[in-house]
């Protein structure tokens, strides 16, 4: 018994792919096909469409956040910066309070609780 | 549409009628090649029923992008290029769904291919050893009659890539459809 291998030539391989890849020949498949890919197109330019319109719906809402953001941003800033002159201003106009005065009455208060201490005693 | 004189319409006057949005001169576009897509994109993906699916999301990739297309241009040359992209995506997501192993060898007893269907059989099994693009380049040159540079516009390779393509996917199908016959 002998072994005898066996391999397509060129053509045989061509001949095989041309019968595997044959196209449908019934004229009402490409109908139907032609069919089926026009719904898939008018499907897919309708949605394009309404994308398109959300998107133009969309572009004046997104502009007037953007306007609200930077107005919102613009008064907080605003605010804190009036706060900030405002606590300097209150600062410089009220001034110090006088070391001596504070000094004087610390003294006072000091020499009147000594009295009460000699006169209890 | 503007009519030449025998009263058919060129293909550019499709074109540019298709492009001013005429639902109809699409219609006709499709109707002219279909069939032709349909063969590109069947050269890429595995079934028929994905080569459906690609030829319906290469005509609406077609659709949208036929603003930009010169009708200058050879319109089957364009449509065939988006043709073949969109089957390489479909394959690509097939391929990430279906993550599956394929065996290195392909167990089908033997019957003698010119009596039977067996070398058909075989031949499917073996084409998905092959991978995407040397399977595309051997069914448009063998089917279709692409010759290497209208592959290489079709699959933006080079021709030469083309050309290696189609030596290897030759010898890896020869290889995989051996046959060892025992005879006394």
């Amino acid at each position: 018994m002998t072994d005898h291998r066996w391999t397509p030539s060129d053509s045989e391989l061509s001949d095989a792919l041309r019968k595997h890849y044959t196209a449908p020949s019934d004229p009402g498949y490409w109908s139907a096909l032609e069919a089926r890919i026009l719904a898939h197109v008018a499907r897919g330019a309708h949605v394009e469409r309404w994308w398109s319109a959300l998107v133009e719906m969309a572009r004046p809402a997104l502009a007037a956040a953007v306007i609200l953001v930077l107005v919102a941003g613009a008064a907080v800033v605003h605010t804190r910066q009036l706060d900030a002159r405002n606590a300097y201003a209150s600062v410089i106009s009220a001034g110090p309070p006088s070391v001596t005065t504070a000094a004087r009455a610390s003294s006072v208060a000091d020499g009147d609780a000594t009295l009460d201490y000699m006169l209890s005693h | 549409m503007r009519a030449p004189i025998d009263g058919a319409p060129t293909e550019r006057a499709i074109v540019i009628a298709a492009q001013h949005g005429s639902d109809e001169a699409f219609s006709a576009l499709v109707r002219l090649h279909q069939r032709r897509a349909y063969s590109v994109v069947r050269a890429i993906v595995l079934s028929h029923e994905d080569a459906e699916d690609a030829v319906q999301e290469g005509f609406l990739h077609a659709h949208r992008a036929l603003d930009r297309f010169r009708p200058d241009q050879p319109f089957g040359a364009w449509l065939y290029r988006i043709m073949a992209n969109a089957a390489l995506d479909l394959v690509r997501r097939r391929k990430v769904r279906d993550a599956d192993e394929l065996p290195d060898n392909i167990a089908i007893p033997f019957r003698d291919p010119a009596e039977s269907g067996e070398l058909r059989e075989r031949l499917t099994e073996a084409l998905r050893h092959l991978t995407d693009r040397q399977r595309a380049v051997i069914v448009l040159h063998d089917v279709e009659g692409f010759t290497h540079g209208e592959i290489g516009r079709t699959l933006g390779i080079p021709e030469g890539t083309a050309r290696s393509d189609l030596h290897h996917a030759r010898a890896t199908l020869r290889r995989l459809l051996q046959i060892i016959r025992s005879t006394p």
